[in-house]
């Protein structure tokens, strides 16, 4: 079969793009359960209030795309701060089945309430940028997209910093380790769960940020998403944020390499396949060599 | 004396169609029957094993197009589409839930979740076997030997006899040492090992019963409805079973039994639109997780505990 190699690079570019997003959601949710070994079923809605944050921003800032970003992500923040303050600071680390159960029921509510102020009817959103690209060769690819994929690895060099040279993301690292250890030298894990929550959720607000001028927003988008973002929690290995980064870049690629040569149903049982698959041969996860690793 | 109420209950729920005539009450009454077999048949994985699998929306979906497909597709009859939906589901259980329970209770919940989004969107997507978002209208009543469950009181006894063999079968294994085991899973599964029994056989056995029993709720679900199309699948069922067991109590049989009948005839009462009805869904599984994480059941049990220990001292 030949294959045309710009069609190739164009699907690859928009595969890296892809799951540089992913990657965003994945890390949130991969950092929480290193921390508070609970999985966070409210993140796409976060993802969505972001989006909508977003969307409401950017007319406010005459269409200025990093302003209306910057305030998309402390609004984001400041919805996980609340969550985290009201209810996840209950759960002990071991009540796994009913965090999923109150985030769930959170996710509920958030869901529908926005559905009913907002309507289900998909957003445009236009920024400064509007829909211009570059072209290089023969391949087009938006400016949106571009910043979107910057912004996401810019967010990781960020987050490596943060969790391997500063106090604030080794206290993270210890607690995922150790959580008697951690307690034993003094570190509070209210404090950093508490941090952790609001980090992760500031990913998520960026990721929504980041798509919102790529695609259409609207109440439902976050939840297609999160499914994909669990499975890849999964195949990076619980609690392993490298994992979730690689394997959300590979999603990505897969996907879009799917989606670009098969029929639509391959490229969404594409990641149910890959994760019953890796859990075969390696159970703990691609990447894990052993033990819950955070950073 | 237990017994006997139990007994008089299910009998005045098969009279149920001599006491209205109204098609309306029915429906909601085959709901009601369908709704707390599939909620019981979720405590059976959930509340006595203590896993929580978001799968059952998959088994429901599964089984209700296995039925559809096996009576409009292939030309079986009504009957024959529920023995498939029952194995095809309990086969699929035992195919997901080997890799997944070897990993772990967290990897279970994550996995089982993914199942069901994966199944809705097979649903949406493979348009030459399910007719995509289209789906497949007109289901035809189903018959047996020459007599044709035409109306909705006929069809009611479909569902309930399907509900008093269900939930009984699901009561018998509850109370036996299988039941037991399971609930011993669920609490200390260390100390089960160290009895010398695999829990890995008692898991996958609990999780293929219960998408067996779901997935012939769903099939009898669909051709209540007459139609089955990828809304079957909507999320709205799997929060209507979480909330019954989460109400009820995880791990208790009545409390269970009693939220799904009641669950199923409030909302009705109540005639809240879709999107309010659902926040209050939302709403109420929240708060129930917060202050009385063992639901009714649970609440009264420890109700009893205190004034035992109130008494003894």
């Amino acid at each position: 079969m030949a294959v045309d190699p710009v069609y190739l690079v164009q699907l690859t570019l928009n595969g890296i793009t892809l799951g540089l997003l992913y990657a965003l959601i994945a890390v949130g949710l991969a950092l929480i359960f290193g921390v508070m070994q609970i999985i966070n079923f409210a993140h796409g809605e976060l993802l969505m209030v972001g989006a909508f944050a977003m969307s409401f921003a950017l007319p406010a800032m005459g269409s200025l795309y990093w302003p209306a970003m910057a305030a998309a992500v402390v609004a984001t923040m400041i919805c996980g701060l609340v969550i985290y303050e009201t209810l996840l600071v209950r759960l002990r680390p071991d009540e796994f089945e009913r965090s999923i159960l109150i985030t769930l029921g959170l996710s509920i509510i958030v869901l529908h309430v926005v559905q009913y102020l907002f309507t289900a009817n998909p957003r445009m959103v236009d920024t400064q940028y509007g829909f211009d690209g570059v072209l290089i060769g023969s391949i087009r690819i938006t400016w949106t997209r571009i910043i979107g994929a910057v912004v996401a690895i810019g967010a990781f060099a960020l987050l490596f910093v943060l969790l391997k040279h500063t106090q604030f993301g080794r206290a993270m690292r210890a607690i995922a380790q150790n959580r008697e250890a951690a307690l034993m030298v003094g570190i509070r894990p209210r404090v950093v769960a508490r941090n952790a929550v609001v980090l992760a959720t500031g990913l998520c607000g960026l990721a929504g940020a980041a798509l919102a001028p790529i695609q259409l927003v609207t109440p439902g988008m976050g939840q297609f998403l999160i499914f994909k973002a669990f499975a890849l929690v999964i195949i990076g290995g619980l609690g392993n944020i490298p994992g979730a980064i690689v394997s959300a870049i590979g999603l990505g690629l897969i996907e879009s390499w799917i989606g670009g040569f098969f029929e639509i149903v391959w490229q969404e049982a594409a990641v149910f396949i890959l994760m019953v698959v890796v859990m075969f041969l390696k159970p703990d996860g691609l990447f894990t060599r052993g033990g819950m690793r955070v950073g | 004396m237990k017994a006997v109420a139990i007994v008089v209950a299910a009998l005045a729920f098969g009279l149920l169609p001599y006491l209205t005539s109204s098609n309306y009450i029915l429906g909601v009454a085959v709901s009601a029957a369908i709704y707390t077999v599939a909620a019981a048949a979720l405590n059976l994985i959930y509340g006595y094993t203590g896993l929580l699998s978001f799968a059952q929306l998959g088994f429901w979906g599964i089984g209700g197009y296995a039925t559809a497909l096996t009576v409009v597709t292939f030309g079986g009859t009504f009957w024959l589409g529920l023995l498939w939906a029952g194995l095809l589901n309990a086969a699929l259980a035992l195919i997901v839930g080997y890799p997944t329970l070897r990993v772990g209770r967290h990897a279970f919940v994550i996995v089982t979740l993914t199942f069901a989004l994966l199944v809705t969107l097979v649903a949406r997507d493979w348009v030459d076997l399910t007719r995509g978002p289209l789906g497949i209208p007109g289901l035809p009543a189903p018959s047996l030997f020459g007599f044709e469950f035409k109306t909705t009181s006929h069809f009611y006894w479909i569902a309930w006899i399907y509900a008093l063999l269900a939930l009984g079968f699901l009561y018998a294994l509850g109370t036996s040492r299988i039941g037991r085991t399971l609930v011993a899973i669920k609490q200390n599964e260390p100390l089960v090992r160290a009895q010398g029994i695999a829990p890995m056989p008692y898991k996958l056995a609990a999780f293929a019963i219960s998408a067996a029993i779901t997935g012939i709720a769903g099939g009898i679900f669909a051709f209540h409805l007459k139609v089955i199309d990828p809304l079957f699948l909507d999320f709205y069922y799997m929060q209507t079973f979480l909330i019954m067991v989460i109400i009820g109590g995880a791990g208790s049989f009545w409390g269970v039994v009693i939220a799904g009948i009641a669950l199923s005839a409030l909302p009705e009462v109540l005639r809240f639109s879709s999107d309010f009805r659902m926040i209050i869904y939302g709403v109420v599984l929240l708060v129930i997780m917060l202050v009385m994480p063992g639901g009714f059941a649970g609440w009264i049990r420890q109700r009893r505990l205190a004034r035992m220990r109130a008494a003894l001292r």
